[in-house]
């Protein structure tokens, strides 16, 4: 499997999404210039944009990459080469899996490190009246980074079920749409303002928000903006939540996978 | 190849001829147009998933491009008021997606408050800011301002003041509220309100908006100086501004920087047909123009 995790880093970066990042990643550079037409918040705007560049580039990372490799694979007829090996269908599916969510791990590495250069050279400029939380800050990306890898095992969901990337990329699309508004429906269906409501579709909006992933709990952009203290706690439960999340989804997409028939 | 080459040389010909009046024709648009229209924050919410608070930047940001153009345009004395509901929506907008959005509700007050005179709904946003900037000392200190100067609720503004003291450690605020109890006293408290405003900002467009103001309250308070003098000199109010420029007591005589003219309440009080005001200030001239046509 590590062989197979290696082998998907190198094919990733021989496609060049690695330099494509890079070259997108070149709009850090305007970053301190556009944050500077703010008001009162120089710093908190540089940080804001920032977390929404890398937030942006590992949404299409998770999107594209975990759309279309496997299907990339059987395409190109790799799957068949490998799967010939004495290896298990459900080893490749998590091997694919595990090398892209490394890719994006890296990715949101080095986009951080971007993003701390950023900010740090925009807050000698303009210093913040708060200073800026850099602990918070790492977080995000890091909870960021979970988001996406979280999306990405939708995506190989997806992936194991169809033929084609159509499904893989927007079912993925709209799945992070959904996921990060669930908890915004949940909370209104449980307000005074969703009383009038029927209970059939207060029950299936509930039951939805236990189904769908959800994405909103790792976005910590505000805390990492504007210092607002995390809840350890709270960071523990999403933490567990995306391991048990992520396990069911592979485990589904194994399955899925071994009973396919490739042709 | 040669085809190509000439195709690509007729397509750059073209392009050049159409730049220029799409270029203008883009500079012209009018500006409701420009500023465009928001949907209702629900949607605006959901459909800019875990990007909100670059969206709410970015609404914040348009207002105030929006502004700049606007403000450029008004010393042009062209016709068109900027369309501050729309601002107004746009700004709302912004806080819902990010709550903690100091550049909204610093925009809200410096500008909104101001040229549009709603009051009660800046406040409303600046206690909805309050509950989620609890740290900043900034917002009770805009609202405890426009408790005095604009509601003349001195007990809110007291309240809010001390709020204000008591998050930035500062003394002023005490004696800010202290000197807001008289009412001769507002409009050298405006100027020192504006003035550290002006001083802290670094938006050209919004920094020019506060030197008009601080123009205009400067000509406010040498009319009242004016007027103050004739009432020592006479034991009677003046009637009119003109009356304190005839007798010598004002020279030269005032100007409103937003277009409008200078008249004094039944109660002395200096007041301005502009409202300090940019579109009132036009509208009263081109009544006060069609009164002088007919």
């Amino acid at each position: 499997m590590n062989t197979l995790i290696h082998v998907t880093l190198k094919g990733i970066f021989r496609d060049r999404v690695f330099q494509g990042i890079m070259v997108t990643a070149l709009v850090f550079l305007f970053i301190p210039s556009i944050a500077s037409l703010s008001m009162r918040q120089v710093t908190e705007l540089s940080v804001t944009l920032s977390l929404s560049l890398v937030s942006f580039i590992l949404l299409l990372l998770a999107i594209f990459l975990g759309g279309t490799s496997i299907w990339k694979d059987i395409e190109r007829r790799y799957t068949f080469t490998v799967l010939g090996l004495p290896l298990a269908r459900g080893g490749y599916l998590l091997g694919k899996f595990c090398g892209t969510a490394l890719f994006l791990l890296l990715t949101a590495v080095v986009l951080g490190a971007a993003t701390f250069l950023v900010v740090s050279w925009s807050s000698t400029i303009y210093p913040a009246a708060r200073p800026v939380a850099w602990g918070t800050l790492a977080l995000c990306i890091l909870f960021d980074a979970m988001k996406y890898i979280l999306l990405l095992a939708c995506a190989f969901l997806f992936s194991s079920l169809s033929t084609s990337f159509f499904l893989p990329v927007f079912g993925t699309i709209a799945l992070f749409l959904t996921g990060n508004v669930t908890q915004q429906v949940y909370d209104y269906i449980h307000s005074s303002a969703g009383a009038a409501l029927s209970p059939l579709v207060k029950q299936s909006a509930t039951g939805l928000y236990y189904l769908l992933p959800n994405l909103s709990a790792f976005n910590l952009k505000v805390n990492a903006i504007y210092g607002i203290p995390l809840s350890p706690s709270g960071l523990l439960l999403t933490a567990g939540y995306f391991v048990v999340y992520i396990s069911a989804l592979l485990s589904v997409s194994v399955l899925i996978f071994t009973r396919r028939e490739l042709r | 190849m040669k085809k190509a080459i000439v195709f690509l040389a007729i397509s750059l010909m073209v392009y050049l001829l159409l730049i220029v009046p799409f270029a203008n024709y883009m500079r012209t648009k009018p500006f409701v147009e420009k500023l465009g229209y928001v949907p209702t924050v629900a949607a605006v919410k959901a459909a800019s998933a875990d990007q909100k608070e670059f969206v709410g930047a970015l609404l914040v940001m348009k207002v105030l491009m929006y502004f700049g153009g606007q403000i450029d345009k008004q010393q042009n004395k062209l016709p068109s008021p900027p369309d501050y509901p729309a601002m107004s929506r746009m700004i709302h907008s912004a806080v819902q997606l990010d709550p903690y959005n100091m550049d909204a509700y610093y925009f809200a007050q410096a500008i909104l408050v101001w040229d549009v005179g709603k009051v009660e709904i800046a406040n409303e946003l600046l206690d909805y800011g309050m509950k989620y900037r609890s740290w900043d000392w900034y917002l009770p200190f805009f609202a405890g301002f426009n408790h005095a100067y604009f509601l003349k609720d001195y007990a809110g503004a007291a309240r809010y003041y001390k709020r204000a003291g008591e998050l930035s450690g500062s003394k002023l605020f005490k004696s800010l509220a202290g000197r807001y109890l008289q009412e001769s006293g507002r409009t050298h408290l405006a100027l020192v309100y504006l003035s550290a405003m002006e001083k802290g900002e670094k938006n050209q467009a919004v920094k020019k908006s506060f030197r008009t103001r601080i123009l205009a309250f400067q000509e406010v308070r040498r009319i009242e100086v004016a007027r103050d003098r004739y009432k020592a000199a006479t034991g009677v109010f003046p009637d009119t501004v003109e009356v304190l420029v005839k007798e010598q007591y004002l020279s030269p005589p005032p100007v409103d920087p937003y277009g409008g003219q200078f008249f004094l309440e039944p109660d002395g009080r200096v007041a301005t047909t502009s409202k300090f005001a940019f579109a009132a200030g036009k509208n009263a001239a081109n009544k006060n123009k069609v009164q002088g046509e007919r």
